[in-house]
């Protein structure tokens, strides 16, 4: 029966029939039908290069045997992938890749689970002819993550094509030609790239591996469990292996999770901080003015005794907690119903508020949901991208790798605004596959934004729906822009009205346009306000509630969706609904026996402010560090030392920790189960991969204890029954499903915003906000995420310290020439507020005149910041800041 | 003297010709440019040179006019012509010559060929190691480029072609068309796999022609004096015009020979190139370059054409024809074409990276006095396993050496290992290096 | 630095190709015309130049022959030892040269005159035996032919016997 529709094709193979979409490649539709062409140089994620020749196949009619990962298929094509002529075939050019290869399987870390071996094992039992002289490379040092034994290459070039048509980073070679081809770095140098291990992976033999495990274990010694990467928002699905509760190393399957098995430098080689010797192993309680060591009995009674007597004194608004968005959902959802159903307390907070609560908001704001309106897949499949203050190969690496595929693969149009120049580094940049990159400072998104819509505006592309519903929405938005002059918009953003125009309209032709909003702009001056006009950009343009757009803004911490979706807010209830909203509060009653307490409770920086002036007597902060991450100027030490009560729950002694009256041990998310919801918001399985170390517990199992110890007993046995609250609260944490559908945009909302929500802030939001000045002999001080760092974690990761051991001051060059020094010299940062020494790494991508610290560092750099609060969504703002340098001996 | 007309080598065989724009304007030289463009449109040139029955002079002998073709008629972007300079094939001289005597031939070649396939863009990807050839041409360019026959507006024809000589920098495979252009393109030169093929995805993934120089230059003559005079030289109807034979080795007059295909090789070798250089007799020759399989002298009545090559079991190839005579050890000039083809394999697909170091390796045995009689075989199966199993054709050409000597000369072979085993040395070389 | 020493060179060879990596393969004749060999400097500043990352010029700077990633002598005396070569002698001219010079192919003479190499065809197998000095060709080589023109090349840094345009058999004139 012939094929009736074009796009699908009818052949066989092996006797089977399959139809398959046109351009599929034969290997791919033999895997359809259960038939596995050996291969090693073909790999889904890659461009067919058809070098190893081992999946040659007979296709009928066709005189010479065909490579399967090259041919597409045809219409009534007959394939046989397993005649005499193609096993000879298979054999013969395994005969051949063997020849040279050093046999060396047992002290081969691959052994076991080596295409090689299972090809050989399939193929060739007999003895092999080759009785010449081996090919021998000279053994050099690659990399000290890294490891290759060139020996045992087989030139596929996976590692090669891998780096640059995924990572795009371009940091491996091909060297030499024939048999003596290998695959080096740069000459001599050992590796310098992204170390996402992604080389490692994808070798289908032990020629590259990780010498984090070297010679540790033999594969089939491992023990396996799947779990998420806590070290950003993507969400990453990693398999942790493990032997004797040792782990041995972290990888991802090809398929697996929403990474579909690529990682990041920290996804991969970061995973040994939990087993950090620092780590906290048993409960700490201060005597004496020092922390010592203490049973969890002692700690949890002295902690509930406390807690009561405080309660008892000062009533619940004496409390406040703040957790990390590292916390599983689970976590999350019993701290704040501990604050709040047992302590008494609104006065709670997360990690989220440090700029992820700016994204969400403005998403609850105009489009009514709290969530990406689209998904990972639809990044991949945009045509059009617009990217917002996100350098988001350092900060969510494998979102990243979504943006790459869809302009590299897809050809998709990426445009960029960004505080980032086009450069070629040791790791990829985005903006290089920009093909219109507006350069622009951090300070002044919000004002290329409104560029964006006042050249919407001017060229009516606007979407004919919303300027026939919604006159007055136009009218007003456009009365906005026009009191705003091009002159002055160029005059801040450096870009001219005709970049706008051309950015603008890429925007407005796209049919599935995609906007991405990363720390940059979550996290900067007018993260909330900017975000709100980059809704309106996509509401003109009539994109927000088409399917495959959205406005998408990245979550920093691996779980700062779950936190906002769990209530983990003072404003917020899980849900998240509003702490006011009655319905809301009424399910709570019936879950909780017990009504949430009103309105009021403060934020990160008011309850330090609250703390410092005695108000709030009583702190838990679980895993969050703000001694270290806010500016010296929020005096966070003095607001926590003012405490009756200061307990810490941590994987170590952080800067915060050492001030607690209580320190208990926490189980990082390696040895506890429960969810994480990732930046899109996927809801994913976190398992436990090795038992807790030393008495350290999961952070919901303290809650739970202190519940019964402070009178008001919860009964759960196991992180899975608070799940089962959380599904009877919020809706999206039912199936666990493999993907997320994104919720559409909650119309009535829309509706909403459109009459009458845009008016309140309108003026305000469509300002121009003055230039910073440029002084001579100043620079414009960032902190910035590292690729190789994201925190606390990240800085006793032994892979990652290796990469980036201490932070350093990035520059660009011609401001390095300015101030005339060098890599590793020693600069004094200054400004009134402080000061702050630290050496220099001069990068291409910092734009000129502004400076990079890494976040992850950023201790030293907290006296020379300062802090304003967002007055609609009190996230703190202290990310940049004007100093001077010089450089000192 | 020549029996038959010059048409490629006539211009540099007048006595003081030295290969300036205004020799060759004086011999009647960019006429035919003159003539075409502007004048006759691209599709005609194209089918005129179809008619002519032009094939490839760089090796696989494809049809000219049917190669332009396959370039889309509709594509708007840019097309490319490369023209194939990297004169590699072991036995191979002629291109040589056409560049350094007379290279506005070349390029008159080449703006014909442009306007034909509506190329506004060429490069002569030549040989890194001409470098005298190069200077030559850029010295040629610049005339042609101030005459007005290269540039914009070519004659005032509307016609932009603009030319430029790209060197490559020693890889035999560059001479591959796809590697080649790989190679211009600044990587490593390794063979694509197609489809698709140039013709559509190309120079910088543009629709692209690539021919050998020997064959542009006869464009210029086949459209000054039509498709039926070129058509009726030589063997009609598949192998037309004359060809350039570099013949090598033993022969008293070694050089570059312009006759008309059809030729016997007793003619090329016993007439043109003057006979064997001594008194020893002809033992072996390869008629087309080092891909070409070794050929005896019951073939010397073999005509020089396409067709009746092949049916010989070897093949016309570039047409390079190397003479050996008698006492030439055919194992030792197997082995040293293996070692050329082991040096230069780009190391890309498994059976020719590892096969070419293989067979070296075994051949060098086999000299050595230390083969079995089992290699022999084991030569043969290496040999079937690489032709035919490789992205390019170096696959097939590598084993040609090995497998032709071993089927008319296998007893030399036999006799090398029948010596090892006399002298009991048989043992394999240990599996490290000593 | 190339970029201060060649700017118009440079700007020319760009301004050859529409995709900037074709500009590669000149540019590594040129850092190598300038130091003799390719540095890794010449590979970074190249590297930049053409918005590719050091090992990406690497890749292709190892791929080919003709591009030297290491010291040659002044003068880089290439041997054809392919089989047309071979057929008439080029094997007795190496050995010539190596005892002469008292160096095996891939040494340099201790004065850092002279590299040796044994390389494939050099497309020029009518007039063999031969040899490539730098950029010029040597061709029918003897044993008194090579004698003379090492002789040259010491005393005048060039020899009168290196090729001209390649014309065989020899116009008409002759």
């Amino acid at each position: 029966m012939p094929n009736s529709t074009t796009d699908t094709v009818r052949l066989t193979i092996d006797g089977h029939t399959v139809t398959v979409p046109k351009g599929t490649l034969v290997i791919e539709a033999a895997r359809r039908v259960g038939v596995m062409i050996p291969h090693f140089c073909y790999h889904p994620k890659l461009k067919p290069d058809a070098n190893c020749r081992m999946c040659l196949v007979e296709v009928e009619k066709m005189p010479k045997l065909q490579t399967a990962c090259s041919t597409p298929v045809a219409e009534g094509m007959s394939v046989r992938t397993a005649s005499t002529v193609v096993n000879d075939a298979h054999k013969s050019v395994l005969e051949f890749i063997l020849a040279n290869h050093p046999l060396d399987c047992p002290v081969c870390d691959q052994g076991g689970r080596c295409d090689l071996q299972d090809f050989s094992h399939q193929y060739t039992a007999t003895t092999s002819r080759f009785v010449e002289t081996k090919r021998v490379f000279q053994k050099e040092y690659f990399s000290p993550l890294i490891e290759t034994q060139m020996n045992r290459c087989v030139q596929c070039l996976r590692c090669v094509r891998y780096c640059d048509e995924v990572m795009d980073v371009k940091a491996l070679a091909p060297v030499g030609r024939g048999t003596m081809t290998e695959i080096k770095h740069f000459g001599p140098h050992p590796l310098e790239c992204e170390f996402c291990g992604g080389c490692v992976q994808i070798c289908p033999v032990g020629a590259i591996t990780s010498r984090l495990s070297m010679y540790e274990y033999r594969p089939w010694m491992l023990k396996r469990a799947d779990t998420v990467c806590g070290y950003c928002g993507d969400g990453c699905q990693i398999t942790v292996q493990t032997k004797n509760e040792a782990l041995v190393e972290v990888n991802s399957s090809l398929g697996a999770g929403r990474n579909n098995g690529d990682l990041c430098a920290r996804g991969f080689f970061g995973f040994r901080a939990v087993t950090h010797p620092e780590r906290l192993t048993q409960p700490l309680i201060r005597r004496n003015g020092s922390l010592v060591p203490a049973t969890w009995e002692e700690a949890l009674e002295y902690v509930a005794g406390q807690a009561a007597r405080i309660k008892q004194a000062h009533g619940g608004q004496s409390f406040g907690g703040l957790i990390t968005g590292r916390c599983t959902n689970e976590e999350l959802y019993l701290f704040q119903k501990f604050m709040r159903a047992v302590l008494g307390t609104n006065s709670i907070d997360s990690s989220a508020r440090y700029g992820h609560l700016n994204g969400v908001q403005a998403m609850r704001r105009v489009q009514g949901t709290h969530r990406w309106a689209a998904s990972f897949e639809d990044i991949v499949r945009a045509d059009v991208l617009l990217l917002v203050g996100t350098n988001v190969t350092e900060t969510n690496p494998i979102t990243g790798l979504k943006v790459k595929e869809s302009v590299k693969k897809r050809g998709a149009k990426l445009l960029t605004i960004e505080a980032l120049e086009p450069a070629i580094e040791s790791i990829s940049n985005v903006a290089n596959l920009s093909s219109q990159h507006l350069g622009v400072a951090p300070s002044q998104f919000r004002t290329a934004v409104l560029g964006l819509v006042k050249a919407a505006l001017e060229l009516r592309l606007l979407d004919p729906d919303v300027v026939q519903q919604h006159p007055a929405f136009v009218a007003g938005v456009t009365g906005a822009t026009e009191r705003v002059s091009w002159p002055a918009v160029q005059a801040a953003t450096g870009i001219d009205r005709e970049a706008y125009a051309n950015a603008a309209a890429a925007l407005a032709g796209s049919r599935r346009l995609v906007v991405l909003a990363g720390q940059g702009l979550l996290r900067g001056r007018h993260g909330y306000s900017a975000s709100v006009t980059l809704l309106e950009l996509l509401l003109l343009l009539g994109k927000l509630d088409r399917p495959g757009c959205g406005f998408l803004p990245l979550a920093e911490e691996n779980n700062d969706q779950g936190a906002v979706e769990m209530g983990a807010a003072a404003e917020l209830l899980p849900g998240p609904v509003d702490i006011a909203d009655r319905a809301a509060r009424d399910r709570l009653v019936k879950l909780w026996g017990q009504e949430p307490p009103p309105n009021g409770g403060a934020s990160l920086v008011e309850m330090l402010d609250r703390a410092r002036a005695g108000i709030i007597k009583a702190m838990f902060i679980v895993g969050e560090n703000p001694v270290a991450s806010l500016p010296a100027q929020v005096r966070a030490g003095e607001a926590l030392r003012n405490l009756d009560l200061l307990v810490c729950q941590e994987l170590f002694l952080t800067e915060t920790a050492a001030l607690a009256h209580v320190v208990l041990p926490a189980a990082s998310s390696m040895e506890k189960a429960g969810t994480f919801t990732n930046t899109e918001g996927h809801v994913q399985a976190v398992r436990p991969a090795i038992d807790p170390l030393g008495d350290s517990r999961p952070d919901w199992e303290v809650f739970a204890a202190l519940s019964v110890l402070l009178g008001m007993p919860w009964d759960y046995a196991e992180s899975k029954d608070v799940l089962k609250e959380i599904r009877s609260l919020i809706p999206g944490y039912g199936a666990l499903g493999p993907t997320p559908i994104p919720p559409k945009v909650d119309d009535a909302a829309v509706a909403r915003y459109l009459s009458q929500g845009y008016q309140e802030d309108l003026a305000v939001r469509y300002m121009v906000d003055d230039p910073v000045a440029k002084i001579d002999g100043t620079l414009q001080l960032s902190l910035v995420q590292s690729l190789f760092h994201s925190g606390k974690l990240s800085t006793r990761a032994q892979g990652l310290l290796q990469v980036e051991g201490a932070p350093a001051l990035r520059i660009n060059p011609a401001d390095a020439a300015r101030f005339g020094v060098v890599d590793h010299d020693r600069v004094r940062l200054s400004n009134t507020r402080g000061e702050m020494t630290t050496s220099i790494k001069i990068a291409g991508r910092v734009p000129e005149g502004h400076a990079w610290f890494p976040d992850h560092f950023s201790a030293a750099a907290t006296p020379l910041l300062d802090c304003t609060i967002d007055p609609v969504t009190r996230v703190p703002y202290f990310r940049s800041t004007t100093v001077s340098m010089i450089k000192v001996a | 003297m020549p029996r038959h007309e010059l048409i490629l080598l006539k211009n540099m065989s007048q006595p003081g010709y030295t290969g300036s724009l205004a020799d060759y304007e004086k011999a009647g030289g960019y006429q035919a440019l003159r003539r075409i463009l502007g004048h006759v449109p691209p599709a005609e040139v194209t089918a005129i040179v179809m008619k002519s029955g032009l094939r490839g002079r760089g090796g696989a002998g494809f049809p000219t006019g049917v190669k332009w073709g396959f370039l889309p008629k509709d594509y708007q972007g840019p097309r490319y012509l490369c023209c194939n300079a990297d004169e590699s094939e072991p036995g191979t001289f002629k291109d040589r010559q056409l560049m350094e005597r007379d290279p506005h031939q070349v390029l008159e070649g080449i703006v014909l060929a442009c306007y034909a396939i509506g190329a506004e863009s060429a490069y002569i990807y030549i040989r890194g190691e001409l470098v005298l050839a190069s200077k030559i041409l850029e010295r040629a360019l610049g005339e042609a480029r101030h005459a007005g026959y290269i540039g914009k507006n070519v004659l005032g024809s509307g016609v932009n072609v603009e030319v430029w000589v790209h060197r490559g920098a020693g890889a035999y495979i560059c001479g591959e068309e796809t590697a080649l252009l790989e190679s211009l393109e600044g990587k490593r030169g390794l063979p694509r796999v197609k489809p698709p093929f140039p013709a559509t995805h190309g120079l910088y993934n543009k629709p692209t022609v690539v021919n050998n120089v020997e064959t542009l230059s006869n464009l210029p003559h086949i459209l000054t004096r039509g498709a039926e005079w070129f058509a009726a030289i030589g063997s009609p109807p598949k192998s037309t015009g004359t060809r350039i034979f570099c013949v090598s080795g033993h022969v008293k007059r070694p050089g570059n020979y312009e006759v008309p295909m059809g030729v016997t090789f007793r003619e090329l070798i016993y007439e043109h190139a003057g006979g064997m250089r001594s008194d020893k007799p002809l033992k072996a020759f390869i008629p087309g370059g080092a891909s070409a399989p070794f050929l005896t002298p019951d073939h010397l009545d073999v005509k020089l054409d396409f067709e009746s090559v092949a049916a010989a079991g070897s093949m016309l190839g570039s047409g390079g024809v190397t003479i050996m005579e008698e006492g030439t050890s055919m194992v030792w000039a197997a082995l040293r074409l293996m070692e050329f083809f082991y040096h230069e394999s780009c190391g890309k697909c498994s059976p020719c990276r590892e096969g070419s170091s293989w067979l070296v390796q075994t051949m060098r045995r086999i000299i050595a006095k230390r083969g079995r009689m089992e290699d022999l075989e084991t030569l043969v199966d290496l040999c079937k396993n690489i032709a035919g199993r490789t992205v390019c054709a170096f696959g097939d050409a590598e084993v040609a050496p090995i497998m032709s000597t071993l089927k008319h000369w296998r007893h030399e072979y036999v006799e090398l290992v029948r010596e090892a085993e006399a002298a009991n040395l048989i043992r394999p070389e240990p599996a490290v290096r000593p | 630095m190339l970029r201060e020493k060649y700017q118009s060179e440079i700007d020319d060879i760009l301004s050859r190709y529409p995709v900037k990596r074709s500009a590669l393969i000149p540019l590594l004749y040129l850092a190598q015309r300038d130091q003799g060999y390719i540095t890794e400097s010449a590979m970074k500043e190249i590297a930049r130049l053409l918005d590719l990352t050091p090992p990406q010029v690497y890749e292709t700077a190892t791929f080919y022959t003709m591009l030297n990633l290491k010291k040659v002598g002044r003068f880089h005396i290439q041997v054809c030892k392919s089989l047309m070569c071979a057929l008439v002698g080029s094997d007795t001219v190496l050995a010539w040269i190596k005892a002469k010079l008292g160096i095996q192919p891939g040494e340099t003479t201790g004065d850092g005159l002279f590299t040796l190499s044994a390389v494939e065809c050099l497309a020029a197998c009518g007039t063999a035996p031969m040899m490539q000095i730098n950029d010029d060709y040597y061709e029918r080589l003897t044993e008194e032919k090579v004698d003379r023109i090492l002789a040259d090349l010491k005393t005048n840094g060039t020899s009168p016997l290196k090729s001209g345009p390649y014309m065989w058999p020899e116009a008409a004139q002759k």
